[in-house]
């Protein structure tokens, strides 16, 4: 009887070592899983930083406009950004400019060239035959309601070429005029070989370059502390209006316009892409109205998603919020990397899919 | 199925003995205090303001479920470790009472083998456990979404890891229970234990305090075998957080509580194979 208890006691001793060694071996293997790193927060436009600021005065190349009247002893103005002074002062419509050699090495940047098609790379190569590489030129991209302004690197260009058959003057002291002969709707100027301004209305086209060259003093819509982020701009109240849909019923257009005189946009792009929409206006009791309406909408349309089961629009506003503080409030918007990357991810299947196309290329 | 009958027979014990009571009244207790001490202003569903204990969380106006995921995970890091320690104040002298002269002889006289009334004790605290855990995890989960209008299952979530990290640390107060019939021996068994497994689940980050050589080898080879029990508690929160969650570890760490547990409980049966009362 003892002997069969001292077996049982070894057999029991035995599963006891057998499942201490298990349990070491399974926590040793879970632990090389590892678990999730902490994800760093997205962090939100709000000042210029460092480089940016580098960035800013390395654009200012324009001499300060003769200031008349002002006392000589009067602190020197600042140079001036060419392509901030193209843009049309106290416009009735949004400019937004866009870094564009900046949002081509950004982590969307890639996601988006490695979605490009056939057709889109032959549209790319014919512009290098005419001298301008899209991908490495083009500085800056400025959407204004007349038209563009593009900042860039153009030595190489026959403009001549590019616009054949337009009607050429030269305009100002260092600017070419191109005008379609034929309609009259589009019209671009060539400024030093550094800045392109295109659009269907010659005469905002000719103000532009007037703008610059400074026979037309105004002050740019963006100003220059305000050029941080791959992307900014502002947008005025009344352009506001096009955001509500046709058809809502109120007078939510109107309204909005009223409260939010202004909208000021950045975008940090490089890694996550996060938005601020700094919101304006006269009204602050207002102000604060739409603020917590806004607070409001996200919040449900969050829950909504989550209970419809729209798991991306319940992530894409699980990064949003609308933050107080100062004169307006700040709406803030995030799209993380990982998220950016879901939404492209099949479409660089479907790009990696095409004829002759082996698979895996043209991922970032 | 010996085994089952032993673990409903201790939760009428339990009853009988106002043990549930006891700790219904605790868990209880415990809700009570933190609803009189939160106070949130939801407004459409965003969160306008939110004070714990008189001091503000946050003013920004955003998503209340967004907004509160700190407090979510606050509140099942408390559903974890304040769960598991009062856990093993609670049941420390469950195992020494059933061991109690008298009743070990009733219990040796049945138709049970040793091994099974081991197992049976084990089930039937864990299932106390879990239930006090659940009442717990889900009262507070049901707490805060009358408070806010969400519903965040993390507390519960919370609580169901606090029962799985029980499982090693009652295994080891049931064997110690076995070397002397103390209430007292049983709960520090438990409480080291806890704090072995809490070392374990972070014994990568720890393992640089010591010198490299046979100081961190020692270490390491100590804490091999011990469950994480941290992890369990930083998924627990993760959960709460909707935090995104790497399943196979988790389920590792799990699977390793358990295994445990299971060698605890063998050296248990081994100890009471050779005990005589």
């Amino acid at each position: 009887m003892a002997t069969r208890s001292a077996r049982r006691t070894g057999l029991w001793l035995l599963a006891a070592a057998l499942l201490l060694a298990a349990t070491a071996l399974v926590a040793m293997l879970s632990e090389e899983g590892g678990p999730v790193p902490a994800r760093a927060a997205v962090e939100f436009p709000t000042q210029l930083r460092g480089p940016e600021y580098l960035r800013m005065n390395r654009r200012a190349t324009l001499p300060p406009l003769p200031q008349a009247g002002s006392p000589a002893a009067a602190p020197p103005e600042r140079k001036r950004d060419p392509l901030l002074w193209a843009l049309p002062p106290g416009p009735a419509g949004a400019v937004v400019v866009f870094e564009a050699n900046a949002l081509r090495h950004s982590r969307l940047g890639e996601l988006f060239l490695g979605c490009l098609g056939e057709s889109e790379k032959k549209d790319l190569d014919e512009l290098r035959r005419m001298g301008i590489d899209p991908l490495k030129d083009v500085d800056r991209v400025a959407v204004m309601p007349k038209g563009l302004a593009v900042s860039g690197f153009f030595d190489k260009v026959s403009w001549d070429q590019v616009f054949h058959g337009f009607a050429r003057e030269r305009y100002g002291s260092e600017s070419v005029l191109y005008e379609d002969p034929g309609r009259g709707r589009f019209a671009a100027a060539v400024w030093r070989s550094q800045l392109i301004v295109l659009g269907p209305d010659p005469d905002a086209v000719r103000a532009a370059v007037d703008r610059v060259e400074g026979r037309a003093p105004a002050t740019p819509p963006i100003a220059e502390d305000a050029t941080y982020g791959e992307v900014y701009g502002v947008v005025p109240g009344e352009a506001l209006r096009a955001l509500v849909p046709p058809g809502t019923p109120g007078d939510l257009a109107r309204r909005l316009a009223e409260v939010a005189s202004r909208v000021e946009l950045h975008a940090d792009a490089m890694s996550d892409v996060a938005v601020t929409a700094r919101v304006s206006g006269e009204d602050r009791a207002a102000l604060e109205d739409l603020a917590r309406a806004l607070g409001a909408a996200l919040a449900v349309g969050r829950m909504e998603a989550r209970a419809s089961g729209e798991r991306e629009l319940a992530e894409l506003l699980d990064h949003a919020r609308v933050a107080r503080g100062g004169e307006g409030f700040s709406l803030e918007l995030a799209l993380p990397a990982e998220l950016l990357e879901r939404w492209f991810a099949g479409c660089r299947d479907r790009v990696g899919a095409e004829p002759g196309r082996p698979a895996g290329e043209g991922r970032p | 199925m010996s085994a089952l009958l032993v673990a409903g027979d201790l939760l009428r014990e339990a009853r009988s003995r106002r043990w549930t009571l006891a700790l219904a009244g605790a868990v209880t207790l415990a809700l009570v205090m933190v609803a009189l001490g939160l106070r949130l202003e939801v407004v459409d569903g965003a969160l306008a303001a939110t004070r714990l204990f008189g001091g503000t969380l946050d003013t920004d106006i955003r998503s209340v479920d967004v907004a509160l995921r700190p407090l979510f995970a606050a509140t099942s890091w408390l559903v974890f470790f304040g769960g598991t320690l009062f856990g093993i104040a609670a049941v420390s002298d469950f195992a020494p009472s059933m061991l109690a002269p008298g009743r070990v002889e009733h219990l040796l006289s049945l138709p049970v083998q040793r091994w099974q009334l081991l197992l049976g004790t084990f089930l039937g605290v864990e299932a106390l456990v879990l239930g006090g855990a659940l009442y717990g995890g889900g009262g507070m989960a049901l707490l805060l979404l009358a408070k806010t209008g969400v519903w965040n299952p993390g507390p519960v979530l919370a609580a169901g890891m606090a029962a799985v990290a029980f499982a090693p640390v009652y295994a080891v107060m049931l064997g110690a229970t076995l070397l002397a019939r103390s209430a007292a021996l049983s709960a520090a068994a438990g409480f080291l234990l806890f704090l072995a497994g809490v070392v374990a689940g972070k014994r990568d980050a720890i393992s640089p305090v010591f010198k490299p050589g046979a100081a961190r080898a020692m270490f390491l080879m100590a804490t091999a075998p011990l469950p994480r029990l941290t992890p369990l508690a930083e998924a627990g929160a993760d959960l709460a957080q909707a935090k995104p969650l790497a399943v196979w570890p988790l389920l590792g760490f799990v699977a390793g509580a358990a295994l445990f547990a299971a060698a605890a409980l063998a050296l248990a049966a081994a100890r009471f194979e050779r005990k005589d009362f």
